[in-house]
């Protein structure tokens, strides 16, 4: 009996938690789809009795939106791209390599992560004036890269070190070159590494607020994040119903690849959390 | 091909793992480098693969040196202890891999990796990825691997240390098999000296990163070079006893109690007197020594003596004999079977007969 009563109890506390995580976006689409006037009626709708697609329509026509999704998704690719092509090749270097200081220069790519972003934020908008490359997509590419970069690499260096040297060392006795090693044999075996390591990068740079408001100000190179802020957000009026319909946009990517590959991104936090 | 190591160093940091190492292996033999764990035997391997460095000294294939040669450009073929198989291969991927990678047409890697399974009975697994294969078949994928391109040289590290008892002893018989049908030089590395000797055409004893002994198999077993290699080959090992060689009729060695008799060459001195179990002998007039521990193995019998002087000889006995613990029994030592090594660290062999008794 008391078995029983434990198990109801667990359960209610997991339900009750999902309840309050899944609420706020069930809100965000019931919102979006509800017409101008149900908006603030009281006592409001929990469903849209008029549902109408309005919002997302004046969202893609009448707005910069699709603008600001394709930076946003040109930003994310490129920022992914770099940092795995650096991650994967650093982790090579730091499993395979034996140098002095190997270590320790694993060690020394975490000191980023102590300090706070935001410390970091105006000397990085200094050099990206001096680099000549500030209010671009680039710059924030790049600084994207300083805090993604880190955990990509330890990430993909535990995965790295599962790999067996033996594997390798067979593809260069069987007539491989060191390069023809790494892409017939290494690669593949890293590829959930890989995957994981991407996608965690992608959603970073997908939700990246900060960085975004500060480093860029035009509005041809604004990403989705700050752009829907600037665009909706006004000190007078918060456009609610074309909010809602850009956040259930912006999602929509992310819930794409998450029930596709979310196998990957569980499994490489556990590598992390593991052995990193 | 033929193979020599001349001079050959290698040094990890401030540790040298091997020694100066002169080994001149003979074309299509079948050579093991046998030793402790730690002893310079893969390293040595691997730096005829390739796949290390050599700090001093050359290796030549034949009549080039291939210090320099990169590993795929040496004609040799490996197989690793773990087998290293491609997982993300099946079984026709990974014994295609070599002749892809020499750019063998299509057409004709298909016919060999047909003709390669067909001779280690992997045929019906040639589409199965290597997590699907038992220890057993593992391996002789590896090997497959290393066959289908014909190469001058075979490589096997440990090759057989993760089968079971009685799948080695078959895969042993399978590899003398091979080379003599392929009549290709291999060198093999392990720790199990029961396989160096049944599969060794030579064995190069290592320890320490320095060559103890390169010779056949029976005179490493008959006459070992040094204490180290009298001790670590052989189930028992050799009873070693340290003491002093004496002038009486002739040269004795006396140690804890015992007086054995040498061979006129033996010269005067501290010495160690090695003698294997099986020279141990029951005798009525022999020295009395006290029955310890009796391990019967089945087909005959370990049997631990103490002497009255304290000296402790494992001796090998015939099953039959009823041996008790406590019994006090009278041995003496099969003058055939005497090894003298001198005292110091080398502890090299002695020969105390001028012309040594060939056993």
């Amino acid at each position: 009996m008391t078995r029983f009563a434990g198990r109801l109890a667990f359960n209610l506390f997991v339900w009750s938690l999902i309840l309050t995580i899944i609420f706020p976006l069930f809100w965000m689409i019931v919102t979006s789809l509800k017409p101008q006037f149900e908006l603030f009626r009281r006592p409001p709708s929990l469903l849209p009795e008029n549902p109408t697609l309005e919002h997302y329509w004046r969202l893609l026509s009448e707005t910069p939106f699709l603008h600001y999704f394709l930076n946003s998704t040109i930003l994310s690719i490129a920022t992914t791209t770099l940092v795995v092509a650096v991650a994967t090749l650093g982790a090579y270097s730091l499993v395979r390599f034996k140098y002095r200081g190997r270590d320790t220069l694993a060690l020394m790519v975490l000191f980023t992560y102590l300090l706070p972003s935001v410390v970091l934020i105006i000397p990085l908008y200094l050099l990206m004036v001096a680099l000549g490359v500030s209010n671009t997509l680039f710059s924030l590419v790049l600084a994207y890269t300083t805090f993604a970069l880190p955990y990509a690499l330890w990430l993909l260096r535990s995965f790295m070190a599962g790999i067996p040297e033996d594997l390798e060392s067979a593809a260069l006795v069987d007539g491989a070159t060191r390069l023809g090693a790494f892409r017939d044999v290494i690669l593949p075996q890293l590829l959930p590494g890989i995957i994981s390591t991407a996608l965690f990068t992608f959603i970073l740079s997908w939700n990246e607020y900060l960085y975004a408001l500060v480093l860029v100000n035009s509005e041809s190179a604004r990403p989705l994040t700050t752009g829907v802020m600037s665009m909706l957000i006004s000190a007078f009026n918060i456009e609610w119903s074309l909010l809602m319909a850009a956040s259930v946009m912006m999602s929509l990517p992310l819930i794409v690849i998450f029930a596709f590959l979310s196998s990957y991104l569980t499994r490489g936090f556990g590598a992390g959390g593991v052995k990193g | 091909m033929e193979v020599i190591f001349d001079q050959v160093v290698k040094r990890f940091g401030t540790f040298t793992a091997v020694h100066g190492l002169d080994l001149a292996i003979a074309p299509g033999e079948f050579v093991a480098l046998l030793g402790p764990s730690g002893c310079g035997k893969t390293t040595t391997l691997r730096m005829l693969a390739g796949l290390e460095t050599l700090t001093e000294g050359t290796i030549r294939v034949g009549p080039k040196t291939v210090n320099d040669l990169p590993p795929g450009k040496r004609d040799i073929a490996m197989v690793f202890q773990s087998y290293a198989l491609y997982p993300h291969m099946t079984v026709a991927g990974n014994i295609a891999y070599p002749l892809k990678k020499r750019g063998v047409p299509a057409a004709e890697r298909a016919a060999k990796v047909k003709e390669t399974a067909a001779i280690l009975q992997l045929e019906p697994l040639l589409d199965r990825k290597p997590k699907q294969l038992s220890g057993g078949q593992q391996q002789r994928v590896a090997l497959g691997r290393a066959l289908v391109r014909d190469p001058q040289i075979f490589l096997l590290d440990e090759p057989l240390s993760n089968l079971d008892a009685k799948l080695r002893a078959h895969m042993r018989a399978e590899l003398i098999e091979l080379h003599r049908r392929l009549g290709k030089t291999m060198v093999y590395v392990t720790h199990d000296q029961l396989e160096a000797m049944t599969m060794a055409q030579r064995i190069a004893v290592m320890s320490g990163g320095h060559l103890q002994q390169f010779d056949a198999p029976e005179t490493v077993y008959n006459r070992p070079a040094n204490r180290f290699v009298a001790e670590f080959i052989g189930t028992p090992s050799m009873n070693l006893l340290d003491g002093m060689v004496e002038m009486a009729d002739g040269p004795v060695f006396k140690a804890a109690g015992l007086t054995v008799p040498l061979g006129p060459a033996a010269p005067q001195g501290p010495a160690a007197l090695g003698v294997r179990p099986e020279h141990v002998r029951l005798s009525d007039d022999g020295a009395p020594a006290t029955i310890r521990l009796v391990e019967p193995t089945g087909h005959e019998t370990i049997v631990m003596l103490e002497t009255e002087g304290g000296a402790r000889l494992t001796a090998r006995m015939p099953a039959n004999l009823g041996l008790a613990m406590g019994t006090l029994v009278a041995i003496t030592l099969d003058p055939e079977g005497l090894h003298l090594f001198a005292a110091d660290d080398d502890g090299r062999r002695i020969d105390h007969h001028p012309t040594p008794a060939a056993p």
